[in-house]
């Protein structure tokens, strides 16, 4: 029996709505638990089930049974529909994630996206935008003015970063010369090259520009609990805290989604035409996308235990000064590449030969200097102090 | 001695660093001890919890005397024993724990040997849940601790 | 007192009271409105204070510290910082104690280096009962001077860089201090409050076997400072949040009387244990670590070869170890001769000094304390005069007051 594609939507979505929270809450806050408790020479949470797996489910419990508070003189309606601002885009940018290559169900080969949009990447950016709302919303109508310098800072963060984030999807639609991911993929996957390479610096800023899109360090002032102002969610508890929570995990996994679709190849699998490598042809499509989007994910919190936090004017600096630049540069330089050369990918390919070779050389440079200063280093020590 | 400045710069070398770092943790072995179910072993000069033995105690209240906050009360009257002198007879030994702070300057003022009162070296959970019937030892509960239900000596070693 | 002369205080105080309540009316009239932001008297860009309070009951203030903050937006305008939240009246304790029960209360002011304060205490009775310390006590106190400074300044490490954001050398940092405060633990038998000096020397002698584990941990430590120093030195985030912070010169230090690791991140090379050598650090050979611009940056780079300093240090002396005695002779009563003496040592936060006045009994007639801490923490008005608050965090973290040590 052939069910209709829009059955087969609803199922999409309602796996999607019912899954990715459930993901957020239980796994992807307890591996950043233990994963930074293991990298801080600790274990996590291991005592609520075996390992702690049933940590997200104690964290899902305590916040729905907290009593909701809304302060006197806010404003109820908005206060309530802050956090709902706050989540639901980003649920709905998850519509049109290429999650794997189409699969057979029965007779009917179903795409593993719930909409194929031609102006996907577009989308996602536009929604992603209306998740400032949330916030600006939130920190405005919680009556409290550190809550409302707190969620305007983190606006203005959000906002700034926007600009260099598009500007670096645009050098990777000048090489895909589509704007739908599902395109994008099949683009990858035609060349047999991981848009990546000559996009590497595209994709430093855009994870970059990712890492500061959701608040995440080491670009967390406006919600670190050192500072005065504690953020927009100072004066929200319970569920209302939980979706915001949630939202801003969920947006973490958008971006990841975006990064890997774009520039890492999304469902394809590593090294297609590598004889040896073969067997990785057996690993479905949707699995390497879920193993790629688990890595950047790591990534994150890789980065949360590591760096510390930019203060806001050095934030702001950065992202105006420094990642929209180069950011422009890149696109002249992606373009130059694509043109200079016949055919589309002789370019590209120079491209990402130029730029790891660079990169890589750059590296070994800067490595050598620091071996031979600590040497130097080291046979000054009962000295004093360098100034 | 500039272009190897840009150059660290440019190639986020110092981020690469601290990211390796976090990075070796990851899989080093980590060094916590899962309380309650695996317990330090304290050092045999720990001050842990008080003991007092009457019989050695010559009621000298040197102890009483030599604590920074006087939380050790002691009361004693003369009584004629069997060969007619007198003898020291302890009526109360009062150690007020919730003001302790451990410092054993009492055992080192104790002139007995060995010492009548002395901090044990390997027991260190006495917690309760009121403050005043339990953390206020009298002589019953310093002598022999299972008056003191709150007082848990010392059993379980897994990990030292 | 007699009851005329109660009644005349009373008096008095009630007349003193009265004055004050006039003279704040009258001062308070004066004044036109200005903290509240009200429009009247202003116009569009006069500056608009907000007083803030940066709250006793807060992650960042290292334990009970209010500061009133008059802020312009994020800019800092005036700090005050409101002590006395965890004052204990530890100076009249002494007074009221003898000479040896005066020792523990000195492990509560500077809660995480006790053994300085213990040190201090000890050095300043034994001045006055002019009592020699036997050499091998000499070298063991130093060996837990330093492991406390090394212990000490591993907890300034965490809490900085968790107050800037940096979340894991905090629980590096205090992993090396668990094997410290292992060591104190068997020595001693305590791991904060350690009580581990007496007049006259040190209560007991080491373990067996504790010099030579304490000989393989210290081994150890450079590399991990190593670690430490691979997450936050070059790290471009960090310097970005510490270089250029709360400068202050070298006069400026001289002048409020600012001592320890602040006064050599500003250039002035002075460190007690080399300026007024005591125990047996004449005979040590370390680096006193001095650097010259007097911001964040540099006070922590100060206190970081320090650290490595510290273990040089140990290892010095526990080469240099031989059995003796471990306690000179002590009366039994300590009743030191009718005489003031002031002793000072280096603690991890600055110079700690004892200003010890006896009587000729066996309790003191007063024991001021030279909190370095108390005295380091007036610098924080200036240091953060035209910081933003975030910057604020920062500044009292570089400082590295303990309030226990600030309010006494």
């Amino acid at each position: 029996m052939t069910l209709s594609p829009l059955f087969w939507t609803y199922v999409k979505v309602v796996l999607l709505v019912a899954t990715v929270p459930a993901i957020v809450g239980f796994v992807i806050v307890l591996a950043e638990r233990r994963i930074m408790g293991f990298m801080q020479a600790r274990l996590g949470p291991n005592r609520v089930g075996p390992q702690g797996v049933l940590q997200g489910l104690a964290d899902l419990v305590k916040l729905v049974t907290k009593e909701d508070i809304t302060p006197a003189k806010a404003e109820k309606a908005v206060h309530f529909l802050a956090p709902v601002l706050a989540v639901i885009p980003a649920l709905t940018a998850l519509a049109v994630i290429p999650f794997g290559p189409p699969v057979r169900i029965g007779k009917n080969m179903i795409p593993l996206w719930v909409a194929d949009i031609n102006i996907g990447l577009l989308f996602l950016l536009a929604i992603t935008s209306i998740g400032v709302y949330g916030i600006i919303l939130g920190g405005w109508s919680s009556n409290n003015k550190y809550s409302l310098l707190g969620g305007l800072r983190s606006a203005a963060q959000l906002v700034s970063y926007e600009v260099p984030m598009g500007l670096a999807l645009v050098s990777v639609l000048l090489m895909s010369r589509s704007l739908s991911l599902v395109e994008i993929v099949r683009r990858q996957e035609a060349t047999h090259l991981w848009f990546f390479f000559p996009g590497m610096i595209a994709f430093f800023i855009y994870f970059v520009a990712g890492v500061a899109e959701t608040n995440r360090n080491p670009f967390d002032l406006p919600e670190a609990e050192s500072e005065l102002v504690s953020g927009f969610n100072t004066e929200y508890s319970g569920v209302k805290f939980a979706f915001f929570f949630l939202g801003e995990y969920t947006a973490m996994i958008i971006i990841s989604c975006v990064a890997v679709t774009v520039f890492f190849g999304g469902w394809l699998q590593p090294f297609p035409h590598v004889k040896a490598l073969q067997f990785l042809g057996l690993v479905p499509g949707a699995v390497w996308f879920l193993l790629k989007v688990g890595g950047f994910i790591f990534a994150y919190i890789w980065f949360r235990s590591t760096f510390p936090r930019y203060r806001f004017d050095q934030l702001m600096a950065l992202g105006w000064k420094w990642l929209i630049p180069i950011s422009l540069a890149n696109i002249l330089v992606v373009a130059f590449a694509i043109l200079l050369f016949p055919g589309r990918t002789t370019g590209l390919v120079w491209l990402s030969w130029a730029f790891s070779g660079v990169f890589v050389v750059m590296y070994l440079l800067a490595k050598l200097r620091q071996k031979l200063a600590k040497r130097d280093r080291l046979a000054a020590v009962p000295q004093t102090v360098e100034s | 001695m500039a272009l190897k400045k840009w150059l660290d710069k440019l190639t986020l070398l110092d981020l690469f660093d601290g990211l390796s770092v976090t990075g070796r943790h990851l899989f080093k072995k980590k060094v916590t001890i899962e309380y309650p179910e695996q317990k330090k072993l304290p050092s045999d000069r720990f001050r842990g919890m008080f003991r007092l033995d009457e019989e050695r105690c010559i009621k000298c209240t040197l102890c009483a005397i030599e604590c920074p906050i006087n939380i050790i009360y002691i009361d004693w009257h003369n009584e004629k024993n069997e060969a007619g002198k007198n003898e020291k007879v302890l009526d109360r030994f009062d150690v007020d724990l919730k003001r302790c702070m451990f410092c054993q300057l009492c055992e080192e003022a104790c002139p007995t040997v060995p010492k009548s009162i002395w901090l044990t070296t390997k027991t260190y959970e006495m917690a309760a849940y009121d403050r005043n019937e339990s953390l206020y030892l009298d002589i019953r509960k310093l002598t022999d601790w299972r008056e003191a239900p709150n007082v848990k000596p010392f059993t379980v070693v897994e990990r030292g | 007192m007699s009851d005329d002369k109660i009644s005349q205080a009373e008096k008095d105080e009630a007349a003193y009271f009265a004055e004050r309540a006039k003279a704040q009316a009258s001062a308070a009239a004066a004044q036109s409105p200005s903290a509240s932001g009200t429009q009247d008297a202003h116009t569009l860009f006069d500056v608009q204070e907000m007083e803030l309070n940066f709250g006793p009951q807060h992650p960042s203030t290292h334990g009970v510290l209010r500061v009133v903050l008059k802020v312009d937006g994020e800019k800092i305008l005036e700090a005050k910082p409101d002590m006395g939240f965890l004052h204990r009246g530890t100076e009249k304790l002494f007074e009221t104690e003898t000479y040896p029960m005066g020792i523990p209360h000195t492990d509560r002011m500077d809660y995480v280096a006790a053994a300085t304060s213990n040190h201090a205490f000890c050095i300043a009775v034994e001045t006055l009962l002019q009592v020699e310390v036997p050499r091998r006590a000499q070298l063991i106190r130093v060996i837990l001077d330093e492991l406390q400074r090394l212990s000490s300044h591993l907890v300034w490490l965490g809490t900085s860089g968790i107050d800037l954001g940096a979340v894991t050398p905090f629980w590096y940092a205090f992993r090396e201090r668990e094997q410290i405060l292992d060591f104190f633990e068997e020595y001693c038998g305590a791991r904060l409050t350690l009580n581990c000096m007496r007049i006259g020397g040190l209560p007991f002698d080491l373990t067996p076997g504790w010099t030579e584990r304490l000989a393989e941990f210290i081994a150890d430590v450079p590399a991990r400072i190593d670690d430490y120093e691979q997450l936050l030195t070059d790290n471009r985030i960090w310097k970005k949040r510490t270089v250029g912070v709360g400068v202050i010169s070298a006069e400026e230090c001289v002048e409020w009387g600012l001592t320890g690791p602040i006064l050599r991140a500003s250039g002035v090379e002075w460190d007690l244990r080399r300026a007024r050598p005591y125990e047996c650090y004449d005979e040590l050979d370390f680096v006193v670590p001095t650097r010259q611009g007097g911001d964040t940056y540099d006070r922590y780079i100060v206190r970081v070869q320090e650290m490595r300093q510290s273990v040089r240090i140990i290892q010095q002396c526990l080469a240099k170890l031989e059995p003796g005695e471990i306690r000179g002779k002590v009366p039994r009563v300590i009743k030191p001769v009718a005489e003031e003496v002031y002793a000072s040592i280096e603690s991890p936060k600055g110079e700690i000094g004892f200003y010890c006045v006896s009587n000729g009994t066996n309790k003191p007639y007063r024991m001021h304390v030279r909190p370095p801490s108390f005295i380091n923490l007036q610098a924080l008005p200036r240091l953060a005069k035209g910081h933003l608050v975030s910057d604020l965090v920062a500044l009292i973290g570089t400082i590295d007051i303990v309030l226990g040590e600030v309010d006494r």
